[in-house]
């Protein structure tokens, strides 16, 4: 994870004495990870940015509130509020189903998203979109433990808490979602480079 | 004696999930074992990419959320 210079705690300190530039800095500081972290839930863009909206706003009237725990670590905390949202509206889409298209957007999306295609244009763009449609495409379990791990920097241990399995069920649906998208990503031929990258 | 590591053993290195103890072990062993030293270049790679997935929200997305923060702030001023 990241080093800054100001901790978040202290710019969530700053943002309830009235700063915004605070907000401004964890906003731009952890919204890509936050969003990938719903996007990878929804599986649409367009529902992720009314949930990262949501969760921002939930987050924003805590704080105000003073109802934020100073002890809490802000990010772990805001993923949690990002997850359970993504997690609720997965579930509620699960039971009135919606048409999927085959790049993971609603068929109601369909004109929006055309107003994206500049950005697809390029190639690594469309190279990271098909790595997220992989990690879309992975059975559920493995996504969740994947998205957890990584993207909000659970550990195992929070991670089998929070599911209820063990720590090594955990371990072994991220194998599973590693080996997986390794598979996957031979096929595709997106290079995941072995040597220039330190731990 | 070397250790013998799983895959899930390695998972938690790449993940900085082992003690510095394990960190050691692991690294012994992997100067002995091309096939862990491959298992470990193959899912650190894989974590490598998936920190490139990282999609943005849109620019009207942002400027949504700073503007309701900035509105509540201006609202609790009055």
């Amino acid at each position: 994870m990241e080093k800054y210079k100001i901790s978040d705690g202290k710019l969530v300190s700053l943002y309830k004495n009235g700063s915004e530039e605070a907000f401004e800095q964890l906003l731009y500081r952890h919204k890509s990870r936050i969003f990938t972290t719903i996007y990878l839930i929804v599986k649409d863009n367009y529902v992720a940015e009314d949930l990262l909206q949501e969760t921002f706003i939930k987050a924003i009237r805590t704080i105000k509130e003073g109802r934020y725990n100073e002890e809490g670590k802000f990010l772990p905390w805001i993923l949690r509020i990002a997850h359970n949202l993504a997690i609720d509206n997965f579930r509620k889409e699960k039971r009135y189903p919606t048409v999927i298209l085959e790049d993971g957007s609603s068929v109601f999306n369909t004109l929006r998203f055309a107003e994206d295609s500049v950005e697809s244009e390029h190639v690594k763009q469309d190279t990271h979109a098909k790595l997220r449609q992989l990690i879309e495409e992975l059975p559920e379990a493995q996504r969740e433990v994947l998205v957890m791990r990584h993207y909000m920097d659970m550990s195992f241990q929070d991670i089998s808490e929070s599911t209820g399995v063990s720590i090594n069920t955990a371990l072994g649906r991220m194998r599973y979602a590693l080996i997986n998208l390794r598979k996957k990503m031979k096929q595709y031929k997106i290079a995941y480079d072995q040597n220039i990258y330190p731990r | 004696m070397i250790r013998t590591f799983t895959q899930d053993d390695v998972i938690r290195y790449v993940y900085n999930e082992t003690s510095e103890e394990e960190n050691k072990e692991i690294e012994k062993a992997m100067l002995c074992d091309p096939e862990l030293q491959m298992t470990f270049k193959e899912i650190r790679g894989i974590k490598n990419r998936l920190d490139e997935a990282v999609k943005s929200p849109s620019d009207k997305v942002t400027n949504n959320i700073l503007n309701y923060s900035k509105t509540l702030n201006l609202l609790s001023n009055k």
